[in-house]
């Protein structure tokens, strides 16, 4: 805490009291977390043993991401190549009647390029990355006006069936909680097993990078719901209705 | 019926038992001796204390605790026809003596031998045929189980076991079985619009699941639900597993 | 802080068991909840399930017993990722950093995702004093804004409204024809929300966890108010108690497969949204400020009593107050603050003070089905017991608040059962009563056949007789029996 004007306990008066309550002095922990005293090298240790698993195990877990993403509220659908996911991502635009199409700037793209059969539908297709000529002003406008948002995915994992996305330059936010529906377009490549798999490689990067690894991170699972009146399932609500996950492989 | 060396155990019958059913206490020592068990009865004994202990007076909880310690501190086996007294005895006591090395160790020695009923005959007698206690039953019977067997002392299937094992005796499912009756000691009294509420689930699931009789191992549930029972006008009988496995019981 | 009402808790609980609409309410979300848990449990297989509550438990018992330092840790991390922790000891210094920036930031709308913890604050009536427009964005949440009530549940806070009272009420506050179909009704709030969302200077989030290693506020969530709301605005305000802390990002894993499963039976929430500082200079939106403010608000008495200590532990799932059998009956409100049922029979009384919720630990017949349901296997029951201790016998006045006639009744009971003599005497003299029953006030004439009474007149059993036969004493008590017949054996 910085600010000399900003109000609340300075940290040192905070801690004393916690530790006043804890009946002691400033004692670190006499056995250190496991987890924080793992080196960058035991980490990419455990990387490569987990890329090794998941590669044995590719159709299977694509399999489950399938199935846990299904059961999870995401429409899916298993492209057999690039030509198959784009047939698919027209007809979900044309289903919309959506004139306005959002899309992050991901690899993925170049795999799939989608730009052109939209356009042929006569849907404007925004593609996201801020400069001098496309502020983030104008970009958040299209984003609101966007019918759809198209992603990449970071991660798809298999355990949840959920999509991970990690916000950063050409990727917004808001393209995958604004727009009333969301298409997320995922790569074997892509693909984690569980949970540890991705905040281990979070956690690597994280040291890889000095103490960093970006802003943001959502995992998706379904579409936006609430059951607040009367439990009754309501999909929707202040995110998309409709998800789709692509799966190419 | 399982041959071994001759099993004494005393009788902590608990003070609901002793006051309010003690045919129940009569059916406990005619079940054990008929399964081979000589009983003693130390005669001082009254309460484990648990009211006070449950309404946060452990220093009156202590008073009587000290007693059952001292009272049954040289028997090999305490038998407790009560899932909440024995799990007050076996359990809390640690808890209330806690601060006191010496006390704390006497309730260990205790908690180690103590067993409510149904517990002793089935893990130390090694009964697993209610057949054994010459017993029959002609009636339905559902089976509520006390919140104090089920979750502190973790008995859930051999009271239903040994129901099963009664001649004549045909089980009834009980809807919502592990959801508490009310009691719950000076609650009842205390909050008594919603231990009332609660009770009155109780017993519309009893009434509900088609048995003629209500069979469980403490008598503090018993007594309210079969409080609540009579006041609606039913002629549901409880009764508590050792009436049920005493043949001569009525 | 919000009005305490918890003194008021056995007028308000008996008035609330009278409501059928609330149980069916109450019926509807526990048992929706409840058995999708358990479908979740047997899914996963118990085994694994209660392995993943031993990794919880341990986490959460190493973290709490070493709080300092990983508030130490998570400020150094949140600073390094840009962003700025702050910590406040009480409500009001919350209030008052919350402020600071309002002013400072000119704030003119806010909107704001799910926080107990600022319910606790009572922090809207702030915002709005500074003339912020305030928008409570959860369904649940925006339901009890308009109806200016408080949330009566952890995880659905309007649940005691049917659909005809959420048609009624948008049509008085939002002026649209009444409109009974939940659809309509979410559609309604998605509507008035997203310009909202939009147009906000400041969003304020609670958050489930805050990791340590990372500096990462954690908040998992279904609708999307929580994503947008720390997305959309300049300035994110994240607010929580300092108990959320955990130590590194892989112990996510063991709490989002506890959490969603025992809240609402869900294996994971729509969304999981971390944040790690504000948004970075090349990132194409994301607040540019973000804050974290770790409140105390009284945890650091539970902290400094081992045996409230494992309340702390609680990463308010609601399952407690799910199963248990007296929320089920009465609802959230009844306990009168901000933390209901189970856990909040513990939490409120500790942040509000004993005396005045002295009630609360008493209002449970210690049933266990809370710590059974808890992923992290809290003792509630035993926390309860504690405070009852505590209400007759802490050395402390201000706790010891249990009512001289508990304390007598409590010593005459140990008095009388300490003596076989005096027992007997006073068993004769029930007897006696018994026998003359017709001719005293203490009761009722009995049933035909002698074994009830119908109706007690003496103060405590005549609440049992409110509906409930009573047993008569029997002819013997055991020992009599024992001595007579069976001692010879």
């Amino acid at each position: 805490m910085n600010n000399p004007n900003m109000p609340g306990t300075p940290k040192s008066k905070f801690l004393q009291s916690v530790r006043d309550a804890l009946g002691r002095e400033d004692v670190p922990p006499t056995q250190p977390y496991r987890r924080l005293t793992e080196t960058q090298a035991e980490l990419e240790e455990q990387t490569a043993q987990m890329r090794k698993r998941l590669e044995d195990r590719l159709p299977t877990l694509l399999d489950k991401l399938a199935q846990m993403a299904a059961l999870g509220g995401w429409k899916v659908h298993r492209a057999s190549g690039a030509e198959d996911a784009i047939d698919y991502i027209q007809s979900v635009a044309r289903e919309s009647g959506t004139t306005s199409i959002a899309r992050s700037t991901q690899d993925v793209f170049e795999q799939v390029p989608v730009d052109a059969a939209l356009s042929n539908l006569g849907i404007k297709v925004t593609t996201i990355l801020w400069d001098e000529d496309m502020p983030r002003e104008t970009l958040r406008e299209e984003i609101r006006q966007s019918g759809i948002g198209i992603t990449g995915a970071d991660y798809a994992l298999a355990e949840t069936g959920s999509l991970v996305v990690l916000p950063r330059r050409g990727l917004a936010r808001l393209i995958s909680v604004v727009p009333p529906v969301h298409i997320a377009l995922v790569r074997a490549k892509d693909l984690l097993e569980t949970l540890d798999d991705l905040f281990l490689l979070r956690r690597l990067e994280y040291h890889q990078q000095g103490g960093e690894m970006g802003s943001y991170l959502n995992l998706i699972t379904g579409p936006s719901r609430t059951a607040d009146i009367e439990m009754t399932i309501v999909e929707g609500v202040h995110g998309p209705k409709e998800v789709h996950m692509i799966i190419l492989g | 019926m399982s041959q071994q060396a001759k099993i004494t155990a005393d009788l902590f019958v608990t003070c609901v038992v002793d006051q309010l059913y003690p045919n129940v206490g009569v059916s406990v020592v005619k079940v054990l001796r008929k399964l081979g068990v000589t009983i003693g009865f130390p005669e001082e004994q009254t309460c484990c204390g648990q009211p006070v202990y449950n309404t946060g007076f452990s220093q009156q909880a202590r008073t009587l605790a000290m007693r059952v310690l001292d009272q049954f501190r040289d028997t090999e086996y305490v038998v407790v026809p009560s899932g909440s007294c024995a799990a007050t005895i076996r359990v809390f006591y640690l808890e209330l003596f806690a601060d006191d090395p010496e006390l704390l160790a006497q309730a260990k020695a205790l908690s180690a031998k103590t067993y409510e009923f149904s517990e002793f005959l089935i893990n130390v007698l090694k009964v697993e045929n209610a057949a054994d206690c010459g017993t029959t039953y002609q009636g339905t019977a559902a089976y509520h189980p006390s919140c104090h067997l089920l979750r502190e002392l973790g008995v859930r299937s051999g009271p239903q076991k040994l129901l099963a094992s009664v001649p004549g005796l045909e089980q009834k499912e009980l809807e919502g079985s592990e959801i508490c009756c009310g009691f719950g000691g000076t609650f009842s009294v205390k909050f008594p619009h919603i231990s009332e509420g609660m009770v009155t689930d109780k017993i519309a699931n009893v009434q509900a699941s088609g048995a003629d009789t209500l069979v469980s191992c403490d008598m503090s549930c018993l007594m309210n639900i079969s409080g609540a029972l009579n006041r609606q006008g039913s002629d549901i009988k409880v009764r508590h597993l050792a009436q049920i496995l005493d043949a001569e019981s009525d | 802080m919000p009005e305490i009402k918890t003194q008021d808790f056995t007028a308000a609980s008996s008035q609330a068991i009278l409501d059928p609409k609330l149980r069916r309410a109450l019926d509807r979300v526990a048992e929706g909840f409840h058995v999708a848990r358990l479908d979740r449990i047997e899914e996963v297989t118990q085994e694994t399930w209660d392995g993943w509550k031993d990794q919880a438990r341990e986490i959460k018992v190493h973290t709490i017993e070493h709080l300092d330092y990983y508030l130490d840790l998570l400020d150094k991390n949140v600073a390094a990722a840009g962003g700025q922790l702050h910590f406040a000891k009480d409500a009001d210094e919350a209030n008052e950093i919350v402020a600071h920036i309002v002013r400072t930031r000119d704030i003119k709308v806010a909107t704001k995702s799910k926080s107990m913890v600022s319910e606790e604050l009572s922090l809207n009536p702030v915002l709005e004093s500074l003339g912020v427009e305030v928008w409570e964005t959860d369904l649940g949440e925006y339901i009890i804004q308009l109806a200016e009530e408080t949330p009566s549940h952890l995880v659905a806070p309007a649940l005691h409204k049917s659909k005809e009272d959420v048609a009624a009420l948008f049509t008085d506050k939002l002026g649209i024809p009444y409109d009974e179909d939940i659809y309509n009704m979410a559609a309604t709030a998605r509507t008035v929300l997203r310009d909202k969302f939009m147009e906000a200077d400041l969003g304020i989030s609670g958050a489930n966890f805050v990791v340590a290693e990372t500096g990462t506020l954690v908040i998992i969530s279904n609708e999307g108010n929580g994503r947008l709301c720390t997305s959309a605005p300049r300035v994110h305000i994240g607010i929580t108690g300092m108990e959320k802390i955990i130590p590194s990002m892989q112990d996510l894993s063991t709490f989002l497969r506890l959490l969603p499963r025992s809240a609402t039976g869900q294996r994971i929430t729509s969304y999981v949204s971390m944040t790690t500082g504000p948004r970075r200079s090349d990132d194409e939106d994301g607040p540019e400020e973000f804050h974290l403010i770790l409140v105390d608000n009284g945890r650091s008495k539970m902290l400094a009593d081992p045996n409230l200590r494992e309340a702390l532990y609680c990463i308010r799932c609601g399952a407690c107050l799910n199963i248990c059998p007296v929320y089920s009956r009465i609802g959230g409100h009844a306990y009168g603050w901000v933390y209901p049922g189970p856990i909040g029979a513990v939490v409120s009384p500790m942040l509000v003070g004993l005396a005045k919720a002295k009630e609360l630990p008493q209002a449970s017949s210690l049933c266990g089905a809370c710590r059974e349901v808890c992923p992290i296997n809290i003792d509630i029951p035993k926390m309860l017991l504690n405070l009852r201790t505590k209400t007759a016998e802490s050395p402390d006045s201000t706790q010891r608040t249990a009512p001289e006639m508990e304390r007598v009744l409590a010593r005459l009971y140990a008095k009388l059962m300490s003596s076989p003599r005096l027992l007997k005497i006073a068993v004769r003299f029930g007897r006696f009563a018994q026998k003359i029953e017709r001719i005293t006030p203490f009761f009722s004439p009995l049933t035909k056949d002698g074994k009830w009474i119908r109706k007690a007149h003496l103060p405590i059993l005549s609440r049992w007789t409110r509906s409930r036969d009573l047993p008569t004493l029997p002819k013997q008590t055991f020992h009599e029996i024992w001595q007579k017949e069976l001692s010879d054996e």
